[in-house]
């Protein structure tokens, strides 16, 4: 039938924004921490930081996704490890199950450093329960590789699936191509080293670990470049793509915050801070956690703007949006 | 026997517009009309450009299109959204943990919340509620307690114009098989590979 009709959705917002955020980051968190440990240099504090900061990550984000379920009980019915074989086409069972193993294999792998951590032992009952169970850091010890293996292949596992979620709506050209997971990938990666940078740079702080830093610079540097080019693709994608993805490209390319603050402040400033820094150096550490910063704010904004902008297209209005989009980009809100 | 393969066909020629069917098809589901949800929905829209003469009102019914490929059924974690072997798309409500993944899927629009608030106003309005006891994102289900008793979707039954039809499409002799095959109806949005199993016949040929 002739004469279509072009809405977003106001489903899944600005939250579920936050949980893609957090989980890519906190997956890839868990990812590069668990291999540099492993294959690179032994650094407990970097395994602390990363892996604790990826549970709280995945704790926060997880529990805005309960927030905003309907039926919060029958939420049961994705914990269950069941639902692999009862719906492996659905990728948040891949996903819950990839973050609840990345949670609990990446916590026992960090457990024996909890134990021997000045820090976290001196806190009054976290201390003492840390304690309480040395055993599960001996028992960490006796198969630390096989319980950095898993905590790293469900790292990579979830920082895949909030990719392959967005991928899977059919209905909306942004989100259903290839370009999303990889996208989502590259930026997951970027976020963790900046993330990494921030604390050794600015907690850590160990002369030792100059080495480090300048692997996690130019590896983040390359991974910004790499994103730079998929939003590249992205706007040739959508701006001379199917209908709902031009709608897309008028709703990103006429945004300053995406302009701007995304890829300006997120991918261009801090490519070109990190770019710097690879090249010629810096003389403080300043300028990095600054980019390091940008780089966290850019992978928010990316993945609240693909949220926003992903458009579908029907021969009706939606009932569930709103926000009606008008062939000159404008929207009409109902 | 085969198994049958339910379809409808809703000719845009002739729905007058008169939402009979939504009303028959809230009272029969009790769907949380008060927040302006439907299983069923009848667009009034206007077609054409120019002078007076030259714009058409068109009413355009909508529902769930019980596809063969459902994207609502391949994202859906908990299984709640499952399908039958006659093709009807069904909803469990008490797996279903309320995430809208199927609803983001939908390219059809055709998924609606049904919150906890629903279910207490729900009460009120209709009394005792026949298919819900908990929150689910909730469509229509071609009536398939209907249909299992051999009648027809309330909407169907209901309809003046005798806009929508209902039927098997595994049956040759059955009207709604005969009028697809002859390619006068045609799915929504085919492209996305969803195989849809409602088929419009569309008021543009006689209108333009
Ligand atoms: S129309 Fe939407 S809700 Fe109905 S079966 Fe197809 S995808 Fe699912
Ligand atoms: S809202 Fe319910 S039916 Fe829809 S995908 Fe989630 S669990 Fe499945």
């Amino acid at each position: 039938m002739e004469g279509m009709f072009y809405s977003t959705q106001e489903l899944w917002t600005w939250w579920i924004a936050i949980y893609l955020f957090l989980g890519g980051l906190g997956g890839a968190l868990v990812v590069v921490s668990g291999l540099t440990n492993m294959y690179v240099k032994e650094h407990k504090e970097l395994v602390l930081w990363a892996n604790i900061s990826s549970l709280i990550m995945l704790s926060v984000g997880s529990f805005m996704l309960f927030l905003h379920l309907l039926h919060h009980i029958a939420v049961i019915n994705v914990l269950n490890p069941m639902v692999l074989i009862n719906k492996p086409d659905a990728w948040i069972s891949w996903g819950t199950q990839f973050i609840v193993w990345m949670m609990v294999w990446s916590f026992v792998y960090t457990y024996p450093y909890l134990v021997d951590s000045k820090f976290w032992r001196g806190i009054p009952i976290i201390g003492g329960l840390i304690g309480l169970f040395g055993w599960v850091g001996n028992l960490s010890l006796r198969f630390h590789k096989l319980i950095g293996w898993l905590a790293v292949i469900n790292g990579i596992g979830t920082v895949l699936y909030t990719g392959l979620l967005l991928q899977s709506f059919p209905a909306v050209a942004l989100w259903h191509n290839p370009g999303v997971p990889l996208l989502f990938i590259v930026s997951a990666f970027s976020t963790a080293m900046a993330f990494l940078l921030i604390a050794l740079y600015v907690f850590i702080k160990n002369p030792e670990d100059h080495g480090l830093k300048v692997l996690f610079e130019r590896s983040d540097v390359i991974l910004i470049g790499i994103e730079l080019l998929i939003i590249f693709v992205f706007f040739q994608f959508t701006t001379y793509g199917l209908e709902s993805a031009r709608y897309t490209a008028k709703i990103l390319w006429n945004d300053m915050g995406w302009i701007i603050g995304f890829v300006g402040f997120g991918l261009l400033i801090p490519f070109i801070i990190e770019f710097r820094g690879v090249t010629k150096g810096w003389k403080g550490s300043a300028p990095i956690v600054l980019a390091a910063i940008l780089v966290l704010s850019g992978g928010y904004l990316l993945r609240h703007y693909f949220m926003y902008a992903g458009v579908y297209e029907r021969p009706y209005p939606a009932i569930n949006s709103t926000h009606h989009l008008q062939m000159d980009g404008s929207v009409q809100t109902q | 026997m085969t198994t049958p393969h339910y379809a409808m066909v809703i000719d845009l020629n002739t729905c007058v517009g008169c939402n009979a069917c939504m009303a028959a098809c809230s009272m029969e589901n009790q769907t949380p009309v008060w927040d302006n949800k439907w299983r069923t929905y009848v667009h009034d829209m206007e077609i054409g450009a120019g002078t007076e003469n030259e714009v058409k009102r068109r009413f355009f019914p909508r529902l769930c299109n019980h596809c063969d490929n459902p994207p609502c059924m391949s994202v859906c974690p908990t299984g709640a959204t499952y399908k039958l072997d006659n093709g009807i798309v069904l909803v469990n409500d008490e797996m279903c943990m309320g995430c809208r993944a199927c609803a983001m899927a939908c390219p059809y629009d055709a998924r609606y919340d049904v919150t906890y608030d629903d279910l207490d106003k729900g009460t009120e309005f209709y009394g005792e509620l026949h298919f819900r006891t908990s929150p689910s994102v909730d469509k229509c289900s071609f009536c398939a307690h209907r249909v299992m008793k051999g009648l027809k979707p309330a909407c169907v039954e209901t309809c003046v114009g005798s806009a929508r039809l209902f039927g098997d499409m595994n049956d040759p002799k059955d009207e709604v098989a005969k009028i697809v095959a002859s390619g006068v109806a045609k799915p929504l949005m085919a492209h996305l590979g969803t195989r849809p199993n409602v088929y419009y016949i569309s008021d543009l040929e006689r209108n333009v």
